[in-house]
C-alpha cells in the first residue's frame, strides 16, 4: 500500500488533480481486482461489535477453575509482583465467577451460562483468549483498541480501512457507527475520528433512537419554503450555475468533484431511507435477531441495520453496546452477578442471529465479524461482588472471512489476572488488516514527521486463528 | 550557494538515515538548522519587468527561469479584493467595499487595501483562528471525561489582541511559554501561557487514579509530552516527540534531549490559573498575599495597623457584641428524635442520629425589655459531615421556614439577610411561607454562616414572656443545621455582623490591662488577618485562564507538584525502564546555539520555562524564524514553501524555494518580527497577485503548482464559510472576545461528559451570530457541520487543513438548520433593500460573487425565486461553487 498510498497522496494533493468521488472510483477499480492490495484479501468488509466498559473475561469465556479454590482469600501472585487496581483500594480478595461454565461445540470452548446463544456457535468463532492493554483506564483503553494509541487524535481502524480500501458503494458512507441509544461510548466521537486522515474517512454516526438516519439528509422541517418541487428546481439551478462556473474555470477537478458530491447527496436521499426501512425484513429474521423481545430489540435492530449496510456496500460497520459512564454498560464495578447478565442478555441473541443470518446469505465468507471490548476485569473483588478494570487480559473473538472457526490463540495466567501470551491491540489490528489484504506495516501516512500506522511500530498477525 | 545546497540536500537524501549520528557531531548539515544569513536577491532573470522589483518575485522568477515556466498575469481587481479580504480577515468584502476599491485608480490602491485590512480588528480574529489550529485549542479536556474548561477563552482573546497589535513575534512566543514569569510589568501576559494547556488532559487518569501508581505516572509523562510537542512543533517545526522512545530516527534529536524538555515542564499541570490584568492590582495583591503568608506564620507586620486602629476595632466590636444577646438557657427540641447538646459558646450541637427532616424548636423565657430581631448562627463542628455546618453529606443545610411565636402569638418577620446564600436557595425562602423553598449555603460548606431575621414590629415589654423559634428543615436527605445558635437584639436597624470565634469573643471581654501577652497577640493576629482578608476581598476576584501552574488547590487525586517532579529518561518510552534522571535542557542540534539552558535555581519551576523561552526565541535559533514565515506563507498560498509546516526535519518536505524562505526569515527578524510587515510583503508581490487560472502545459509539468506559476484556488474553510454567510445575511454580531458561544443544547450526560445536541439547537439563537472564532469547541463532540467542512480534530496539532468535498458535506451545507435559516434571512434582507426581484438578484450576486449576474443567470435565479421563493434562490447561491471557492 505504500506505493498506493503515495499515489493517493499524489492524487489528493494535486491541485486540480482528483478528489472526492473521482478518487473513490479509481480506488474501487483498483481494489476490485486486488491490485492495490498487498495480498489476496479473505474479507471485504467488517462489522465490529464493541462492548463498552470492559467485559469480564473470567465470567464469560476465560474459565478459571483455580479461582474457586482461592475464593475469598487475599490475592497474591506470590512472586513480589505489584498488585494495583485503579479505582479499588488494596486488600484484594479473590472472587470466583458466580456463573456456571460448560464446554461447548466440537472445539470444547468453555462458555459461562450468561451467553447461551453464543455458546451454541463457538465452532464458528476464533478466539483471542488473552489480549492485553497497556492501560487500566477506559478512555485510554478505548483509544488503544480503536486507534492503536492511548492518546486522542489518531485515526481509528474504521477510518484507516476506509482510507485504504475506498468505497464499495456510491450511495452510502464507507464507515458507519451505530452507538448505543443511551449515549456515546467513552471518548465520545473520539473513537470514530479520522484523526489526521482526511475528514471524509471519519465514522458517520447514525443516531440510534426513533429517528435513526443520516444527519442532514433532508432539509429541516421548519423551512416551509422547501418542498419536493422547490428541491428539484433548486438542484437544477445549482447544477447549471456550477456547470457554467466549471466551464469558465477549467482544469480544476475539485469543482467537478463537488458537482458529483451534490449528485451523490441526492442519491443518498433515496438510498438511506431504503436502508432504514426494515418492513421488508421477514418475521423469521426479526425473530432470529430478537427484535421482537424487550431486552434484545434495540441491539437486534442495530444488528439488522448493520447487515443491511454491509449488503449495500458499507465497508466498515461498528455497533456499540453500552454508553460511557459508570453504569449501564460492561463496566461492572458493583456486582458482577447482577450487572453482567443485564448486558449479556441484550446482545447474546442478536449477535448470534447476525452471524447465522450472514452465513445463510453467504456473506459470512467475506465479512469479518469482530466482538471486542477495551480491557478485562480483575480476578479479585471490588466491594463485595464487583470487579475493577484489568488491562492485563481480556477476550476478543473473530468470525467470518478468513477466520478459522473453533480456533483460539493465547492464554492468561491461572487467575485471569495477566496475559501469558500477550496479544496486543496492534496484533489484533494487524490481523484484521491482513484479512482485508493489507500489510499493516505498509499502510502508512506521514503526519508531523512520522510515518504513522494503525499499528504504531508494533503488531504481529495472529496466524493461529486464520484459515 | 543554491547549487551547493542542492548537492548537500541530494547527498543526504541519498544517504538517508545512516548518517543520523554522524550529523549530531556536524550540526550544520541540515538546511533548517543552519544559521540564518542574508540571502542575495537573484537579478537579471528573463522575467517580465513587473517581476523584477519585488524580492519575492525575483526568487520565484529565478526558479521559473530554471524550469522554463512563466508567471500568470495579475488578477483583476475584483478577484484581488475578494482574495485579499478572505485571506486577511476571513470574510468577503461588502459590495460597497468592492465599488470603492474599483473606483480607486491609484497604483497604490492594492497597498491601501492591504493596510486597511491589516488595521481591522477582524484581522486578529482570522489569524488567531489559524493559530488555534496549530495549537490544537479546544475548550474541553478530551479523553473519556471530557469536562468543560470554563476559562480557556482568555487565551483566545490574548491571541486576537496579539495579532491585532502586531506584537513582535519573539515576544509573542516568549509570552506563550513563560508569560507569567518574564513580564512582571504586564501580568495580563499570564493569559498567554494558556498555550501550554491547549491540548487534551486525561481527567480520569489525573483525578481518578491514586498518586504514585503506574497509570498515574504514565498520565503525567504523556501530559508533558503534549506540552513539548505543542511548543516544539508550533514554534520550531520540530518533531521532538519522535524521540520519546528512542533517539529520533531521522533528525539529530536524542532521547536525552527529549527528556530534558520533559524536565523543563516537570513542575506544571494544566489547571485554571488566576491572574490580574493590570500591574497595580497585581502588585497590591502580591503584597497582601505575602502578608497573608506571614500572618499564617503568626507574624504580625509592623505596618498593618494605623495608630489607635486596634483599639478602635476593639471598641467597635465590643459595642456590637453588646448589641446581641445569646438566647438565655433555652430548651432545644427536635420533632424527629434529634438530640442537641449545649456548647460553651451558646450553640447547640446535634449529637443524635440526624433524621432526614426535622423541625427544631428553641424555647426560652425572655430576659430583655424589647426584641427587634433574632440572629441565627449555623456553626461548624468536626463531628459534622465535611465539618458542617449542615448535616447533609456535603455539609450543606436547607432551612425551609422560620416560625416565631411570643406567648403563643405569631410574630411576623419583615426581612431576612444572610452572609451567604446558595444560588436559587435564598435566605428570603426561609420566610416566604413556602416549605418547598429553602435557604442553603452550598458551595460554602465548611464555614460558619449567619442570618438575621428582623421582626415587622418590635416586641415590647417582652421581659418574662416565652419566645418560641421553630426552624423548619423539610428538604430531606439530612439537610439539617448541625450546630445552631440564636441571639437577640433590641436595636432598631440591626445589620449583619461578622461571626466572631468563641475565643476572640472571650478575649475581647477581658480588659486590655488584664490580658496576657499571648492573649493580646492572639487578638491582634486575628484582627490583622481580618483586615488583610478584607483588603484582599476588596481587590475583587482574579481573572482565570486555563493554563499551567505548579501551585493550586488539590482536586481529588490531582495534586500540585509544588516543586518540579523528578523526570527520568525512559528507555523505549516505558515507565518501567527509567535510565537516569533528566535535567532541564533544550536541543543540541541547532547550529550556533547551545542546547544548555542557563537555570540558576532549577527548583523554581518558572525558571525552567523562562530559560526555554529565551532559548527558543534566541536570534540564533534559525528554526524559529523559518518556521513562522513558512506558516504565514502557507495560509496565503494554500501551501508552504516547506509543505510540512510542523516538520522541518528529514521526514518533512524540503523547501521549494530555500533562498526565498531564508530571505523572508532574515528580513522578518530584521523588521522586528512584525507579522503585518510579512503579510504586506507577501501580498504586494506579483507572485501573490497572479491569476489562479489553470494552464494545461504547466499543469503537466508541475501539477502541484510547486513553482507558483499561478495562484492556488482555495475552498473556503469552515469558519470563513460560516462567517461569510452570517455577514451576507446581515446577521453578524461583531462583538469581540469573552466567553465562547455554545451552539448546542447541553444536558447531563451519563457521566462527566454532557450530552450535546447540535441539530436541535435553535437556529435563531443569538449564540449563532458571532464570528466562528468565538464558537465553543468541544473536543470529543465537535460541531457536525464544521467537522464535515474539515475543522480539524482538536486533539491533534493541525498545521494544515484538508479541504474535502463529500456528499455528506454537501448535505450538511444544504440542510443544516442554521444555514437554511440564514438563507431565509438573506432573502428578507434583499427584499428589504429592494422590492424589485431583478434588483434583489443583482444584489445577491454582488454580495456573494462580488459581480453582477449576466442575463442568463439573472433569468435563471429570478425564475427560481418567483416559482419557489427568494430564500430558495439564496440557498442555491450559498451552496454554489463560485461562492465556495476563492480564485
Amino acid at each position: 500500500m505504500q506505493k498506493n498510498t503515495s499515489r493517493r497522496k499524489f492524487l489528493e494533493t494535486t491541485a486540480g488533480g482528483f478528489a472526492g468521488l473521482a478518487l473513490g472510483q479509481i480506488l474501487r477499480a483498483e481494489t476490485a481486482n486486488g491490485s492495490a492490495l498487498h495480498h489476496r484479501p479473505k474479507a471485504k468488509r467488517v462489522i465490529q461489535l464493541f462492548m463498552n466498559g470492559g467485559v469480564s473475561q473470567m465470567d464469560t469465556f476465560d474459565y478459571k477453575r483455580s479461582l474457586e479454590d482461592l475464593n475469598g482469600k487475599t490475592f497474591d501472585p506470590g512472586d513480589g509482583r505489584l498488585v494495583e487496581s485503579v479505582t479499588n483500594s488494596p486488600g484484594f480478595k479473590v472472587l470466583k465467577s458466580p456463573f456456571r461454565f460448560k464446554q461447548h461445540g466440537g472445539c470444547g470452548r468453555w462458555v459461562s451460562d450468561v451467553l447461551p446463544n453464543m455458546a451454541s456457535m463457538v465452532d464458528d468463532l476464533a478466539f483471542l483468549m488473552s489480549m492485553n492493554s497497556p492501560t487500566n483506564v477506559h478512555g485510554l483503553g478505548s483509544y488503544m483498541q480503536n486507534t492503536g494509541f492511548t492518546l486522542p487524535g489518531f485515526p481509528c481502524m474504521g477510518a484507516w480501512i476506509s482510507y485504504a480500501l475506498g468505497r464499495i458503494n456510491q450511495n452510502l458512507p464507507e464507515f458507519v457507527v451505530l452507538p448505543d441509544p443511551n449515549g456515546l461510548p467513552y471518548n465520545n466521537l473520539g473513537n470514530f475520528t479520522s484523526g489526521f486522515l482526511p475528514a471524509r474517512y471519519q465514522g458517520t454516526v447514525i443516531n440510534a433512537g426513533p429517528s435513526q438516519s443520516v444527519r442532514y439528509l433532508f432539509p429541516p422541517k421548519e423551512a416551509k419554503h422547501i418542498n419536493t418541487e422547490s428541491e428539484k428546481a433548486s438542484r437544477e439551478v445549482l447544477r447549471i450555475l456550477n456547470q457554467k462556473h466549471l466551464e469558465e474555470t477549467p482544469g480544476d477537478s475539485r469543482l467537478e468533484a463537488r458537482i458529483q458530491s451534490l449528485e451523490m447527496a441526492a442519491r443518498m436521499q433515496l438510498s438511506v431511507p431504503e436502508l432504514f426501512n426494515l418492513n421488508n425484513e421477514s418475521k423469521a429474521i426479526t425473530k432470529l435477531y430478537g427484535m421482537d423481545e424487550k431486552h434484545t430489540s434495540d441491539f437486534a435492530k442495530r444488528c439488522i441495520l448493520g447487515r443491511r449496510m454491509l449488503e449495500r456496500g458499507v465497508r466498515f460497520v461498528q455497533i456499540w453496546s453500552g454508553a460511557g459512564g459508570p453504569t449501564n454498560n460492561w463496566d461492572n464495578h458493583a456486582n458482577i452477578h447482577s450487572e453482567l447478565p443485564h448486558m449479556t442478555r441484550q446482545v447474546d441473541k442478536p449477535i448470534t442471529g447476525l452471524i447465522k443470518d450472514l452465513k445463510a446469505r453467504g456473506m459470512l465468507e467475506d465479512t469479518l465479524v469482530i466482538w471486542t471490548t477495551e480491557f478485562g476485569r480483575m480476578p479479585f473483588s471490588q466491594g463485595q461482588a464487583g470487579r475493577d478494570h484489568n488491562g492485563g487480559t481480556f477476550v476478543t473473538w473473530f468470525a467470518g472471512g478468513g477466520v478459522k472457526g473453533g480456533s483460539s490463540f493465547g492464554q492468561s495466567d491461572r487467575w485471569g489476572w495477566k496475559s501469558e501470551t500477550g496479544t496486543s491491540s496492534h496484533d489484533m489490528h494487524a490481523t484484521i488488516l491482513h484479512l482485508l489484504g493489507i500489510n499493516h506495516e505498509k499502510l502508512t501516512v506521514r503526519h508531523n514527521g512520522i510515518d504513522r500506522r494503525l499499528t504504531d511500530v508494533h503488531g504481529h498477525v495472529v496466524n493461529d486463528i486464520i484459515s | 550557494m543554491p547549487q551547493y545546497l542542492t548537492i548537500l540536500v541530494l547527498l543526504f537524501l541519498l544517504l538517508g538515515k545512516g548518517l543520523c549520528l554522524a550529523e549530531v557531531a556536524s550540526q550544520e548539515s541540515w538546511w533548517a538548522l543552519k544559521p540564518l544569513k542574508q540571502t542575495k536577491i537573484p537579478v537579471g532573470t528573463s522575467a517580465p519587468t513587473s517581476w523584477q522589483k519585488h524580492p519575492i518575485d525575483s526568487f520565484v522568477a529565478a526558479k521559473h527561469a530554471e524550469i522554463k515556466l512563466t508567471p500568470s498575469p495579475t488578477v483583476d481587481r475584483r478577484t484581488f479584493i475578494r482574495r485579499a479580504t478572505f485571506d486577511l480577515i476571513g470574510l468577503p468584502p461588502t459590495p460597497e467595499e468592492v465599488e470603492t476599491y474599483l473606483a480607486n485608480k491609484s497604483p497604490e490602491a492594492p497597498k491601501q487595501l492591504i493596510e486597511k485590512l491589516l488595521s481591522s480588528p477582524k484581522y486578529g480574529e482570522r489569524w488567531a483562528r489559524h493559530w488555534m489550529d496549530v495549537a490544537h485549542y479546544a475548550e474541553t479536556h478530551g479523553h473519556d471525561e471530557d469536562a468543560i474548561r470554563e476559562n480557556a477563552w482568555p487565551y483566545r482573546d490574548y491571541l486576537i489582541n496579539s495579532f491585532n497589535s502586531d506584537k513582535p513575534y519573539d515576544q509573542f512566543v516568549r509570552e506563550q511559554i513563560a508569560g507569567d514569569i518574564l513580564f512582571p510589568e504586564n501580568p495580563a501576559s499570564t493569559a498567554a501561557i494558556g498555550f501550554l494547556a491547549t491540548g487534551p488532559w486525561d481527567e480520569s487518569s489525573q483525578m481518578g487514579i491514586s498518586d504514585g501508581t503506574i497509570d498515574k505516572k504514565i498520565a503525567q509523562y504523556l501530559d508533558r509530552d503534549d506540552m513539548i510537542a505543542t511548543v516544539m512543533s508550533t514554534f520550531l517545526s520540530t518533531t521532538v516527540h519522535c524521540a520519546r522512545c528512542h533517539d529520533h530516527k531521522f533528525d539529530p534529536i536524542s532521547i536525552e534531549d527529549y527528556y530534558s524538555l520533559q524536565a523543563v515542564f516537570a513542575g506544571v499541570d494544566k489547571v485554571d490559573r488566576p491572574y490580574d490584568d493590570n500591574a497595580e492590582l497585581a502588585d497590591k495583591r502580591k503584597q497582601l498575599l505575602s502578608r497573608k503568608r506571614k500572618l499564617e506564620k503568626k507574624l504580625i507586620p509592623n505596618d498593618i495597623f494605623l495608630k489607635n486602629e486596634l483599639a478602635e476595632i476593639e471598641t467597635a466590636l465590643l459595642r456590637v457584641e453588646k448589641r446581641w444577646k445569646i438566647l438565655s438557657s433555652p430548651s432545644v427540641s427536635s420533632s424527629n428524635g434529634n438530640i442537641f447538646k449545649a456548647r460553651p459558646d451558646g450553640s447547640f450541637l446535634s449529637i443524635g442520629p440526624a433524621p432526614q427532616k426535622d423541625i427544631v424548636t428553641f424555647r426560652s423565657e425572655l430576659d430583655v425589655e424589647e426584641v427587634t430581631a433574632f440572629q441565627l448562627d449555623v456553626l461548624t463542628d468536626k463531628s459534622l459531615p465535611k465539618g458542617g455546618p449542615g448535616h447533609a453529606i456535603n455539609g450543606n443545610l436547607h432551612l425551609s421556614e422560620v416560625v416565631v411565636k411570643v406567648n403563643g402569638k405569631p410574630i411576623k418577620i419583615a426581612k431576612a439577610v444572610a452572609d451567604f446564600s446558595q444560588n436559587d436557595w435564598l435566605i428570603s425562602h426561609a420566610i416566604d411561607q413556602n416549605t418547598d423553598t429553602a435557604w442553603g449555603i452550598h458551595p460554602l460548606e465548611g464555614k460558619p454562616h449567619r442570618a438575621v431575621f428582623i421582626f415587622e414590629k418590635p416586641i415590647r415589654e417582652s421581659k418574662g414572656k416565652i419566645i418560641v423559634i421553630e426552624l423548619h428543615q423539610l428538604h430531606g436527605r439530612n439537610h439539617l443545621i448541625g450546630r445552631p445558635r440564636i441571639s437577640l437584639t433590641n436595636i432598631s436597624n440591626p445589620i449583619l455582623e461578622k461571626i466572631l470565634p468563641l475565643e476572640i469573643s472571650r478575649l475581647l471581654k477581658i480588659k486590655i490591662a488584664d490580658r496576657t501577652k499571648d492573649e493580646s497577640k492572639t487578638l491582634a493576629l486575628y484582627f490583622a488577618k481580618d483586615k488583610n482578608d478584607r483588603q484582599l476581598a476588596m481587590l475583587g476576584k482574579q481573572k482565570k485562564v486555563y493554563a499551567v501552574a505548579s501551585h493550586f488547590a488539590a482536586n481529588g487525586n490531582f495534586k500540585p507538584s509544588q516543586k518540579p517532579r523528578l523526570v527520568h529518561v525512559l528507555n523505549r518510552g516505558s515507565i518501567h525502564s527509567p535510565v537516569k534522571e533528566a535535567q532541564p535542557g533544550a536541543l543540541q542540534c541547532i547550529s550556533g546555539l547551545s542546547g544548555r539552558l542557563d537555570i540558576k535555581q532549577p527548583d523554581i519551576e518558572g525558571e525552567r520555562r523562562a530559560a526555554l523561552a529565551h532559548w527558543i526565541t534566541d536570534r540564533q535559533n534559525s528554526l524559529l524564524w523559518r518556521s513562522i514565515v513558512n506558516r504565514v506563507w502557507h495560509y496565503h498560498f494554500g501551501q508552504g514553501i516547506v509543505g510540512t509546516p510542523n516538520d522541518f526535519g528529514r521526514m518533512g518536505d524540503l523547501p521549494t524555494h530555500p533562498e526565498l524562505l531564508d530571505w523572508l526569515a532574515f528580513e522578518f527578524r530584521a523588521n522586528g518580527g512584525s507579522l503585518k510587515w510579512l503579510h504586506r510583503t507577501i501580498m504586494t508581490s506579483s507572485t501573490y497577485r497572479q491569476q489562479s487560472t489553470h494552464r494545461l502545459d504547466f499543469a503537466h509539468r508541475d501539477a502541484d503548482n510547486k513553482w507558483l506559476w499561478r495562484m492556488n484556488r482555495k475552498r473556503l474553510d469552515a469558519e470563513s464559510y460560516r462567517d461569510a454567510v452570517l455577514q451576507i445575511g446581515g446577521n453578524m454580531d461583531w462583538r469581540m472576545g469573552g466567553p465562547s458561544d455554545r451552539q448546542f443544547n447541553m444536558s447531563k450526560g451519563v457521566h462527566v461528559t454532557p450530552n450535546l445536541d447540535y441539530i436541535g439547537f435553535d437556529p435563531n439563537a443569538s449564540a449563532n451570530n458571532r464570528r466562528s472564532v468565538y464558537r465553543f469547541i468541544f473536543r470529543t463532540i465537535p460541531d457536525p457541520l464544521m467537522q464535515l467542512m474539515d475543522c480539524p480534530d482538536a486533539s491533534q496539532h493541525a498545521p494544515k487543513r484538508d479541504s474535502s468535498l463529500t456528499a455528506l458535506q454537501a448535505l450538511g451545507m444544504l440542510n443544516n438548520r442554521f444555514l437554511v435559516r440564514q438563507s431565509e434571512r438573506l432573502a428578507d434582507r434583499l427584499k428589504k433593500e429592494s422590492p424589485i426581484l431583478k434588483n434583489q438578484v443583482i444584489r445577491l450576486f454582488k454580495l456573494t460573487y462580488h459581480r453582477k449576474p449576466n442575463r442568463n443567470e439573472s433569468r435563471l435565479v429570478a425564475k427560481l425565486a418567483r416559482d419557489h421563493g427568494l430564500a430558495n434562490a439564496c440557498r442555491v447561491i450559498l451552496n454554489s461553487n463560485e461562492f465556495l471557492f476563492v480564485n
